[in-house]
Parts: structure tokens; sequence; C-alpha cells
């Protein structure tokens, strides 16, 4: 158990890497320009410390206060125009790599075959690529410059700090790597304890969109009072915890401020002593000058400030790190895919004609499914029947080629089905699912998803045909209706009437039908029936998988599926 | 940035105390920074002139460094102290602000509700009470303490130094943060809406494509509508790159007046020192204290980063909270006086059409049952089984006609008598995470375990709850670890334990087997032997069980009150 947490860890890690390889190259330039903005400050610091020494020893500073003033503003200008590109480019960066792994994500997930069902729900995948994505930003535009920063320039001041004073240079060495000690320590306690901080959070929205969600419920049990009273005491209840929590995380932070502040104060009382003459040891042959001691006490600052960048961008590394790892699971799992593109293409010439031979299919329990052999040959009815899980609706899915059968043929229009036929054989192809999905549409835009041409007169006459033209006038603005979760909702009944429209307005001329009756009462099941007639009338290839007898009886032919064993 | 006034206001009403003192602690650490920036400064500056005079043992450093290390120590406490206080405070505010919306979206009118189910929306409640915690912790308390530190420092500088460099600090800080500041919250707010609006779409599209993947395939659109999702995605990037530019920009010019500042800082106080107007101490103290200055600007950057997002949230989130109460409840309650009928509901002459639909849902329709009567609608699915249903709740109020209660017009009952006579099973019923008990305990508070088992036995769910573990055995979120079918039989139990009057049914038996289903009627009858109950029905259980059914026909060709 632990050893496979292991791997998951080193997964995702790999993961991550992979996904910033391509802009590796763009975040190099932006962490080194970042560095190249954080040692401008030595010169600044140069600068000041020469003005204020040449003032206290009575001199003339060695350009004039207005040129060295002039050149501190210049070098500091350039200093902020750094940082700002700097963090526009790891910005762009990241940017980029998320936007391919979002299309790459997609381009894999949607050619994924609708009959292989993963872990993942669509949802999960859309809150991966929508807003968890979105995390590994941070981990590149500030962990990855921070992490750079903290390599370089706490050496740098410390090598600058060295020459003039050893001691000044001992305690930025002392307490500089305590701070990664104690924050460590503390630090353990901490992301312990912002995961948790995350869940509370997280469980308090949901304990709120629970509550949205019934509201009707409550209104109609007269319950909303108590409720909202209730989900006060258990909000104010997540609170006291969260503080809890994040007293654990401020205490880390405090113990990192306290490290660089006792660092400055050292250095300055320790420069102060020095300077009065006070203390003898600490600096080479010569004593510590004004001048030397006012550049230590500017660069004691900055030697801290990448360590508190660093921890201030701590969390976001994990959080990269999540996401990463659950892509790698996303990716790692056995995928099927659809046979071809899922593209447009030139229907296949030819007859509607349909034969399958030996077809066997191999469940994801790894339960074989043999399928008898037939033949369907253009305008026939067949009726595919059997009790539910002998496979009826998986038939239909290969015969669209919506997965690869395990063995066997399946010959359309006279030749196979196969990655190089598949999309110009659907380009002949209507569906009528038993949930069939309405997009975030309008009702007119999913109903012509399937025609090649656009005539209202030709969608009214098909939704006549298939009954549903009373569905269409009994919503708010007709076809123009924007249908789906965010629109107006349709019924079972319906959607499947709405799609036997759509069928018989397409130019279709085989149509594959699961379970269109299933669960409709029987005037709305005559309805379908008789439209799905229309269709055949019209000279389409139809199989219907069904278990509704009064509607296979209806086809040419009845063709069962054994039982599963 | 004016949409924030109000939530601000909000956050400010309850929590002032904790504000204001985690507002003060800030200034505390701030000015302890300056001070110990600007004290190091002199008293190295100090030392060395003393040092280089000979007069290093006259000179007093244990005050000074005893100075030092008490604000270095001082500061990191009242940080701490800040921190927890204005994160408590924050915290408070938003719990609060969660529940008010709860309680706003309660007020709402029934027809908005289903319109709110859709996890999009309610995801987008949360997100943006989310996106609220940056108000005061990172925008309104900052800014308090950078204008009181500044203030403050520039009064002691005034006393110690000069004039002349107060002068610069407040004619180089001021400006430059308010055009940084001004400039993001101008320009920011709409790429943020925008970003948010793209975000949406991205994410609904997503789901689009892989839901959709079977007619997708088979219409040989996927392609076609994965780029569709990567345009929303386009889009979103698009903003997001301006609101990042904008924010450089800012950030940039915060820097750049942070250098101004310093750089004249130094200048000034050289300039003063060659003139000897001040001691060369001083000029280090105040170019000193003048860069630790700086650090009060640094939480800026990111409520500023934010800014936008924060803007397009308060509005939305106070949009929110300002729903009108659409069941208010000081209506009188219904008149003591003799009801016109005995009925338990009739509806004569009710129409209904939905709002822009071309044809009427409900048609010149007329019904009415009797006391103890058991009433199936029947008619193919959008024959206005359900709206009946919501007409004689008051879900949605008739267009024409009139509907009455146990004698007394529909429009005459205040909200709480209405919900005590009147119990609608609706036809998704939601549950919530918790106990059985709790379950059961929202439609009657203070239930008793022997009242629990009643019902229970009632809708053939006694032997179920019993294995799972009793009344309190725990149900997941929105109910989950009960079956579909024993989900329906606990919402029933909890409409049963209102003890209605009127119980109205929108196919209450759906995913039960025939004999439960039969089960389920027969017990429901046995608790409310004298209610009304008039169900949506499709199922042959239900018609079966009632004593008379009522046919309705497809829309358009409504038929009338015959029986």
């Amino acid at each position: 158990m632990n050893e496979t947490e292991e791997e998951r860890k080193a997964r995702g890690a790999a993961r991550l890497a992979a996904m910033l390889a391509p802009v590796r190259g763009k975040l190099a330039l932006a962490s080194f320009l970042s560095v190249l903005a954080a040692l401008l400050w030595i010169a600044q610091a140069g600068i000041v410390a020469m003005l204020l020494g040449a003032l206290i020893a009575g001199e003339r500073a060695l350009l004039g206060p207005w040129a060295e003033s002039a050149a501190f503003l210049a070098i500091g200008v350039l200093r902020a125009g750094l940082s700002s590109v700097a963090g526009r480019l790891a910005f762009l960066a990241s940017e980029d790599a998320i936007a391919h792994e979002r299309a790459a994500l997609l381009s894999a997930q949607s050619r994924r075959s609708p009959i292989a069902t993963g872990r993942f729900s669509s949802a999960e995948i859309a809150s991966l690529a929508a807003d968890k994505l979105d995390l590994v930003a941070p981990y590149l535009t500030r962990y990855a410059p921070a992490m750079t920063r903290t390599r370089i320039v706490p050496l740098a001041i410390l090598s600058v700090s060295f020459p003039f004073s050893w001691t000044a240079a001992f305690i930025l060495l002392v307490a500089g790597p305590l701070i990664p000690v104690f924050m460590a320590l503390v630090g353990l306690a901490a992301r312990d304890a912002s995961e948790k901080q995350m869940q509370e959070i997280g469980s308090m929205n949901a304990l709120l969109m629970e509550r949205i969600r019934a509201l009707t419920d409550l209104r109609l049990l007269d319950a909303t009072g108590r409720t909202v009273a209730d989900f006060q005491a258990s909000a104010d209840s997540l609170r006291r915890q969260t503080m809890d929590v994040l007293r654990i995380a401020f205490l880390s932070s405090t113990v990192l401020e306290l490290f660089s502040a006792i660092g400055v104060a050292l250095i300055a009382v320790y420069v102060g002593f020095a300077l009065i003459g006070e203390l003898g040891f600490g600096a080479w042959a010569t004593p510590l000058t004004v001048s030397e001691g006012i550049f230590l006490l500017l660069l004691a600052p900055d030697f801290f400030q990448p360590l508190r960048d660093l921890a201030a961008a701590w969390h976001d590394k994990a959080a990269a790190l999540a996401v990463a790892g659950e892509i790698a699971d996303l990716e790692a799992e056995a995928k099927i895919d659809i046979v071809g593109e899922g593209m447009d293409g030139t229907p296949l010439p030819g007859p509607a004609t349909l034969r399958v031979a030996a077809l066997r299919w191999t469940t994801p329990s790894g339960r074989e499914i043999p399928f008898p052999d037939f033949e369907a040959e253009a305008g026939a009815t067949v009726a595919l029947t059997g009790p539910s899980g002998s496979g009826k609706t998986t038939l239909l899915a290969l015969l669209a080629g919506l997965a690869p059968a395990a063995g066997g043929t399946i010959t359309v229009a006279g030749e196979s089905l196969d990655d190089a036929t598949a999309d110009a054989w659907r380009a002949r192809l209507s569906w009528i699912g038993q949930t069939p999905h309405f997009f975030t549409e309008s009702l007119r835009a999913n109903l012509l998803m399937s025609a090649t041409t656009r005539d209202d007169e030709r969608l009214h006459d098909a939704l006549a045909q298939a009954s549903a033209d009373g569905i269409v006038s009994a919503l708010p603005r007709g076809l123009d209706t924007r249908l789906g979760e965010t629109g107006h909702g349709v019924s079972g009944g319906e959607a499947r009437r709405l799609t036997v429209a759509r069928a018989l307005n397409s130019h279709a001329d085989i149509v594959l039908a699961d379970e269109p009756t299933a669960d409709l009462d029987a005037e709305t099941a005559a309805a379908v029936t008789e439209g799905l007639l229309a269709l055949a009338a019209r000279g389409a290839t139809l199989i219907v998988a069904t278990h509704d007898m009064a509607l296979a009886r209806r086809m040419d032919r009845i063709v069962s599926l054994e039982t599963p064993q | 940035m004016r949409a924030l006034f109000p939530i601000v206001r909000r956050i400010w009403a309850q929590e002032w105390w904790s504000l204001l003192r985690g507002a003060a602690l800030s200034v505390v650490v701030l000015v302890a920074g300056i001070a110990l920036l600007g004290l190091s400064g002199w008293f190295i500056t100090a030392a060395g002139i003393a040092g280089l005079a000979g007069a290093g043992l006259m000179f007093d450093m244990f005050r000074p460094s005893a100075g030092v290390r008490f604000l270095a120590l001082g500061r990191t406490a009242a940080r701490y102290g800040e921190r927890i206080l204005t994160h408590d405070a924050t915290l408070r505010s938003l719990a609060r602000l969660r529940v008010q919306l709860l309680a706003g979206l309660a007020r709402s009118p029934f027809s908005r509700l289903p319109a709110l189910r859709a996890s999009e929306q309610l995801n987008r409640i949360t997100r943006d009470v989310d996106a609220l915690d940056g108000i005061a912790l990172r925008l309104f308390i900052p800014i308090v303490a950078a204008v009181t530190t500044l203030v403050a420092t520039a009064a002691v500088l005034w006393f110690l130094v000069d004039r002349a460099l107060v002068v610069w600090l407040i004619a180089s800080y001021v400006p430059g943060a308010a055009a940084a500041l001004g400039f993001v919250a101008w320009r920011s707010r709409r790429p943020s809406r925008r970003s948010r609006l793209a975000l949406n779409a991205f994410r609904m599209r997503v789901v689009d494509l892989l839901q959709a993947r079977t007619e997708l395939a088979v219409f040989g659109k996927i392609g076609a509508r994965a780029a569709h999702v990567m345009t929303a995605e386009e889009r979103m990037r698009d903003s997001l790159g301006q609101i990042d530019r904008m924010e450089r920009a800012g950030g940039f010019v915060l820097s750049v007046t942070e250098t101004i500042a310093t750089a004249g800082a130094l200048l000034v106080g050289a300039l003063l020192a060659e003139r000897g107007v001040i001691d060369p101490a001083l000029a280090a103290l105040g170019f000193f204290a003048t860069l630790a200055l700086a650090e009060t600007l640094a939480p800026l950057r990111r409520g500023m980063a934010e800014i936008g997002r924060m803007t397009d949230a308060a509005r939305r989130v106070e949009r929110m909270l300002q729903t009108p109460d659409a069941a208010p409840s000081n209506k009188a309650s219904v008149p003591a006086s003799a009801p016109a009928s005995d009925a338990a509901l009739s509806m004569d002459d009710v129409c209904f059409t939905h709002d822009g639909a071309a044809a009427p849902i409900v048609d010149h329709f007329f019904l009415t049952v009797a006391p103890g009567e058991a009433v199936a609608l029947v008619g193919p699915s959008g024959s206005g089984k359900t709206t009946i249903l919501q007409l004689a709740t008051r879900m949605v109020a008739p267009d024409d006609g009139s509907i009455a209660i146990g004698g007394f017009p529909l429009e005459n009952w205040n909200e709480p008598e209405l919900r005590g006579a009147v119990t609608l099973l609706p036809q998704r019923s939601a549950l919530l995470s918790g106990s059985i008990r709790e379950a059961l305990a929202l439609a009657r508070p203070g239930l008793e375990d022997r009242d629990a088992w009643a019902v229970l036995a009632a809708v053939a769910l006694d032997t179920v709850i019993a294995e799972r573990g009793g009344l309190d055995s725990r149900l997941g979120e929105a109910g989950a670890g009960l079956s579909g079918g024993e989900s329906r039989r606990l919402a029933l139990a909890r409409a049963l334990l209102r003890h209605p009057t009127l119980l109205l049914l929108d196919e209450p038996t759906e995913g039960l087997d025939r004999t439960t289903a039969k089960r389920v009627l027969e017990g429901m009858r046995r608790y409310l032997p004298d209610a009304a109950i008039l169900l949506a029905s499709h199922r042959a259980a239900e018609r079966e069980f009632v004593d008379r059914i009522h046919t309705l026909s497809p829309v358009g060709g409504q038929r009338h009150g015959s029986d």
C-alpha cells in the first residue's frame, strides 16, 4: 500500500516534469531574469552605501548626490522592468503548458469509446481540464522562479558580504539554513493542516450546495428556517476547525519571519558595535567602514527574501503534483477508442447493407459475448432482442464503430468496417439512443446536428411525423429554446421523440435505435414506434435493439441474442 | 471597485471589532518594520560617526541595539496576532455570507428554484463566496494600514528629519499607489467577468463533449466539437492574459513608485546633509524608513491581482443577498368563518401557460377532491400533470380560474399554514446528508423514535433501515447510500410525517417494483386515512389504488372536468 503510494507520487512527479518539458526554455529564461532582477539590488545597495558613507566622512560623493541618486533610480526601474518581464514570461510559459495539456486531454478523451466507461466521470474530467489544471500555473509562475532565486541569490549575497566581514556572512549563514530546518518542522504540521483546511472549505461548499439543491423540498416541508439554522451551526464548527488549522500554518510563517528579523537585527547590532570599535573581530585586517556596514545591512533582508518567497509558494508544488498525479492516473487507465476519427466524411457508396459474422466482444469485466451472425439488406428492418445483459446495446455500438470488436467482422455497404471506412460509414447513420444527449444550445441546433441542409419546413415535417411538434410548441421559445443543464429540460419520452425527428430530418439511410420505447407510457411508446416505421417507410435500413415485443413484431425480422451465461 | 463596498459594509457591521484590532496590529507590524530598518540605519551611521570621531565610548549603543531586538521580536508577534484576528474575522463573515445566501435563496420564488438545481450555478455561488475572502484581508485592511502607517511615518520624519522629506514621501507614494490600484481596478473587471464566463462555457462544453461521445462520433462531429470547446478555452486564456498584463503593469508602477520614493529620499537626505541642515545619520534614517515603507505596498500587490475577480463576485453575491421575500408570512391566517365547501381541493376553470410558451399547459381545468378520497391524474408526458400539482400547492400561480384548499381560496392562506395543510412529493426529491432520524425530523422537529418507525413501516422501509443500522445510520451527500427506490420511499415518509389534509404525489412509486408499490400505497393510506390524495401517475399499481382516475389529454386538447 505504502509502496504504491510512493509509486503514484513518483508518477505524478514524472508527469509534472513532462508537462514542463515544452516550456522549459521559456521558464529558464524567466527564472534567470528574476534572479538578475534580485541581484541588481546589490548594485543599488552599493550606491547607497557609497553615498551615505561619503556624507558621514564629510567627503564629496564619487559622482555627487544627483548622479548617484539617478543611478539608483535607473537601476531600480531596470529591476522593476526585469521582474515584470520575468513574470510575464513565466505566465506565458504556464499558459502554453496548460493549453497544451488541455488540448491533449480533450483529444484523447473525446475519442474514448462511449461503451467502455472508465473510472473518471465526465464531470471529473471537466473539472480536471477546467479548474484543476489551472493549479499548475502558480507552481510555474511563483514556485519555479522562487526556487531558482533561492538557489542563487542568498549564495551571491553571502559571497559579496564575506569579503567585508566574515562575522556578517557567518550570521547570515547560520540564520539562513536554520529557516528551512524550522520550516520543515513546523511545515510538517502545516502542510497536513492546510490540506485539512482545503477539505474543510470544500465540505462547507458541499454543505451549502446540498441545501440549495434541496430548497424546493425544504420549502414544501416548511423546513427552511431550521435548515438555515442547522447550516449556520455546521458552518460555525467548520470555521473553528479551520482556525485551529490556520494557527499552525501561521506559526510556521511566523518562525520564518522571526529568523529573518533576528538575522537582520543581529547584522545591524554587530555592524554598529564594530563601527564604534567595541568589537575588534569579524572584519579582516582593516576595520569595517561605515559604507561597508550600510552595505551589509541593506543586503541582509534580501538574503532572506527568496526563502520567504519560496515558503509562500510552498503549497503550490504540492497542488501541482496532485494535479499531475491525477492526469497520470487518467492516462494510465486502459482506454478503448472508437473506430475511425469521428470526423465528417463523404458517405460510403453502395447499398445500405450490413453483415455480421462471428462477432465477439469482451466486457471490461472480462466476460466474452458472442453475437449471432445476421444480415440486413438495404431497407430491411431488424429487431435485436434478448434479456438485459445479452449485449444488445453493445452490438449496436459495434455496428456504428463506437468500439472495435474483439473478433469477427462487420461488413457495411460491402466493405469491412475499420479505421479507414468508419467515418464514411457513419456519415450515412443516424442514432436514436436510450438517453439522448442534448447540447446546451437551441433545440434547432440540436436537431440539425446531423443534417446536411438547414430547411425549417423539412424539420417541421419530421417533428410532426415523430409526433414531437407538440413538445416544441410547449417550449417557451419553440425551436429557439436553449436545452441542457442550464436551459430547459425535456422528459425522457420527449427526448426520444425528438431524436426520432432528428433521424427523420437527416438524410441517413441506416438508423440504429437503442431501446427506443423503454420506460415510456403506452401512448408515447406508440408515437415513437410510428416514428420509427415512418423512417423505414422512407427506405432507411432500421436496426432496433429492444425488449418491447410489440415493437419487435413490427420489424421484418427478429434476431435474438443469447442469454448471458 | 464600488461594488465591493456593500460587501465590505456587511463584513464590517459584524466584525468591526476584530477587523479594527487586526488593522491596528497590521499598522504595528508595518511601523515596527519601518522603525527597525530606520533605527538600524541610524544606529550604524551614528555609530560610524561616533567611531570616526573617536567618541565611541560615549555613544549609548545599548538602548538602540535593545530597540532593534525589541522591534524585531515585537513585529513578529504582532504579525501573528494580526493574521489570526483578520483570518478569523474573514472566515466568520464568509460563513455568515453563506448562511445569508442560503436564507436569501430560500426566499426566492418557487419558479426560480428548479433553475438553481444546476450544479454549474451552485458552483458559481460557492466560488463567488470564496473569491470574496481577500476583500478585507488583502484589500481593505492593507489600504487602511498603509495609509495610517504613511501618516504616522510622515509625522515622525517631519519631527526627526525634515519636512522636505515628508513632502517628497507623500508626493511620490500616494499618487503612485493610487494610480496602480485605480488602474487595475478599473481595467480588470471586464476581463475578469469574461474569463469567468469563458471558464463556465469551457467547463460546460467539455461535459457536453464527453457525455455526447456517441452522438458526436455517429454524426462525425468530434473534431468540430473539440474545436468548439477550445474556442472557449482560447477566450478564457485571452482574458486571463489581459488580466495578467494589467496586474504586471500595476505591479511595475508600484515598483517604480517605490524606487522613485527611495531614490528621492536618498537625494533629499544627501542634499540636506551636505548643506548641514541635518545630521548624516538622520539622512540615513530617512532613507531606510522610506525603503521600509515599500513593505506597506506588498500586501496590496496580491489584493490588486484579485480585484477584478472580487468585484465581479461581489456584484453577484450582493444581488443574490437582496432577493425580496417571495413568501410573505405576514398574511392573516385563514378566517375562522365557515369554509365555502367541504372539498379538500377544488380547482375551478384553471388555466396556466408557462412563460413564453405558445400553448397553455393547463387549459380550463376542473377538479374536486374530497377528504379521504384518492384521485390519479393520468395522461401522456407533457399533458400538465406536474403543473396541476404545483398549482395546487401554490408553487405557481394560475393565470385564470380559482383554486381552494379546504374551502378557502388558496391565495388567502399564509405560508406556514398552507405548508401544514398541503404537502407535495415532487418527482425528484432531494435528501440531505445526515442520519435517517435527521432526514425525517426535517418534516417534523422533535420526532419520537416510535413515530419514526411507524412512518418507515408505512412506506415499507422499516426492515431496510433496521438492517442499515437503525435511525442513526447515516446517509452520504444528497442521500447517497440508499437505492433509488429507497430514497423515493424515504422522501415519501418525510411527506407523510407532515400529516397533511391534502397530499400531492408526483409519480410516487417510480423506481419501485409492483409488489412494493402496492405495499407502499396501502401503507400510506392506512397512515393517513382521512387525507385527500392527488397523484400524478403512469403506473398500473397507482391506478388500481385510487378511487377515481382523471384522464388528461395532451396539450391543446385538454379534456374538461369530466370523470
